[in-house]
């Protein structure tokens, strides 16, 4: 989670004297490369929306070589049916999943096939040190559910030094490590790109652009991100009405706090929530509270090494809806 | 609810009427006892409204209580059994005790 954390800049004196201004210009010439524009709210979701579940869960992974793995799970327990009315209907159901993983550090191969049809493939390639493609596919036996998606994702490695620009100012030789810029295509004609960029060693804004030609659409959105080693904060607002801002703070490492607050203009619906995170050395235990009146907590305890233990609570009082899941996940 | 019962009553054997209902009736009649009944009935309601908007309430913070924080005081209280049992281990193995900076 706090894998990106910016090393914490030490001086940033504004004397004019020659040493320190070169300091300075270190400094922001050498801004770490921000986080991708679709991952801005990271922390707050991974602790404010774990992957809550209803019933039993089993997944057994086992890696045949260092590189190559098959993973097989099964999922029981009641589904939700999405319906016009209020009350949600649920049917039980039984999947068996199985998984094939390719991982290396250059290519990541996955794919997933399940008992009642559907496939879901996800490669993740680098082209080159900067680029790299992010490519999600879909594939239901339903009619108009299948649906694919391609991302070219360009950054610049750090430590790398780009060929220099036409007329080559010497300080300007390290610039672009410090942005990250990613263009979307889809089916159904969406097409979307986005910027991101460090302004300051703490500081990131960004913004993008989309375009659904399916359901003739478009939009624009803007996100900012300020994060230093003791919190994270993020705001985004779009041009479909969604403003987004949350928060975590990191009271040590392993306990967080994030709060999230969402707010649609054209429906005029807010939630926000409140959640803690605590990362233990046998466990690692979320919970949340909403606005909604819904709680839940999602509990894994390490019982043994490659043994994990999952408990999943949620209870919505006003839907009057009480899920409760266990899962075991080996390997 | 009584009154209805001795009107009932006083109709049944209509031809004599006692003393005792004689005086039951007026006394049942004067504002100030259909007042005192009025107040009685409309604090029974309340009380009631309130004594179950209170049990749901209780019931509400009871389960998010059990769902939020009874994992983690249990998760708490396991964590510091395991430092505890650590501390002890390497006290015995004679290491200067170094599970503060650990944790």
């Amino acid at each position: 989670m706090a894998g990106l954390v910016p090393p914490g800049t030490t001086v940033k004196p504004d004397a004019s004297t020659a040493k320190p201004k070169e300091e300075e210009k270190v400094d922001y010439m050498n801004l770490p490369c921000p986080i991708p524009y679709e991952e801005i709210h990271r922390e707050a979701l991974m602790s404010l929306k774990p992957e809550l579940f209803e019933g039993l869960r089993f997944d057994f992974t086992k890696g045949l070589n260092q590189k190559f793995s098959l993973s097989h799970s099964v999922i029981m327990g009641p589904t939700e049916i999405p319906s016009q009315s209020t009350e949600t209907i649920k049917i039980p159901t039984a999947h068996y999943e199985f998984g094939a993983n390719y991982i290396d550090p250059k290519l990541m191969l996955i794919g997933r096939v399940l008992t009642d049809g559907r496939l879901n493939a996800r490669v993740k390639c680098d082209l080159s040190d900067n680029l790299s493609l992010k490519a999600n596919a879909q594939l239901t036996n339903e009619p108009h559910m299948s649906h694919g998606m391609i991302n070219f994702d360009y950054k610049s490695a750090p430590g790398l030094t780009y060929p220099p620009p036409p007329p080559p100012p010497p300080k300007h030789k390290m610039q672009g490590k410090d942005y990250r810029t990613q263009f979307q295509f889809g089916n159904g004609a969406l097409f979307g790109a986005s910027y991101i960029q460090n302004v300051s060693p703490h500081l990131s804004l960004g913004g993008e652009v989309f375009w659904a030609g399916q359901h003739r659409k478009s939009g624009i959105g803007y996100a900012a991100r300020y994060e230093n080693d003791k919190m994270v904060a993020t705001g985004q607002v779009a041009s479909t009405g969604m403003v987004a801002l949350s928060y975590v703070q990191k009271l040590s490492e392993k306990v967080s706090l994030a709060t999230d607050l969402m707010y649609n203009y054209m429906s005029r619906d807010v939630t926000s929530s409140v959640g803690y995170d605590y990362i233990l050395r046998q466990c690692r235990l979320r919970g949340k509270i909403d606005s909604n009146g819904c709680a839940a907590a999602y509990l894994e305890e390490r019982l043994n090494m490659g043994l994990n233990f999952i408990l999943s609570a949620e209870i919505d009082h006003r839907k009057k809806d009480y899920k409760f899941g266990f899962g075991l996940t080996v390997g | 609810m009584s009154s209805g019962q001795g009107k009932k009553r006083l109709t049944n054997n209509s031809g004599e009427v006692g003393f005792l209902a004689k005086v039951t009736r007026r006394v049942s009649d004067t504002p100030i006892v259909a007042y005192t009944k009025q107040k009685a009935s409309d604090a029974a309601y309340v009380s009631h409204k309130l004594l179950k908007s209170t049990g749901k309430a209780a019931w509400i913070a009871g389960t998010t209580f059990l769902i939020l924080v009874v994992p983690l005081i249990i998760e708490m209280d396991r964590e510091q059994q395991f430092n505890e049992l650590e501390m002890q281990q390497q006290s015995l193995l004679g290491a200067p005790p170094l599970a503060p900076a650990q944790k």
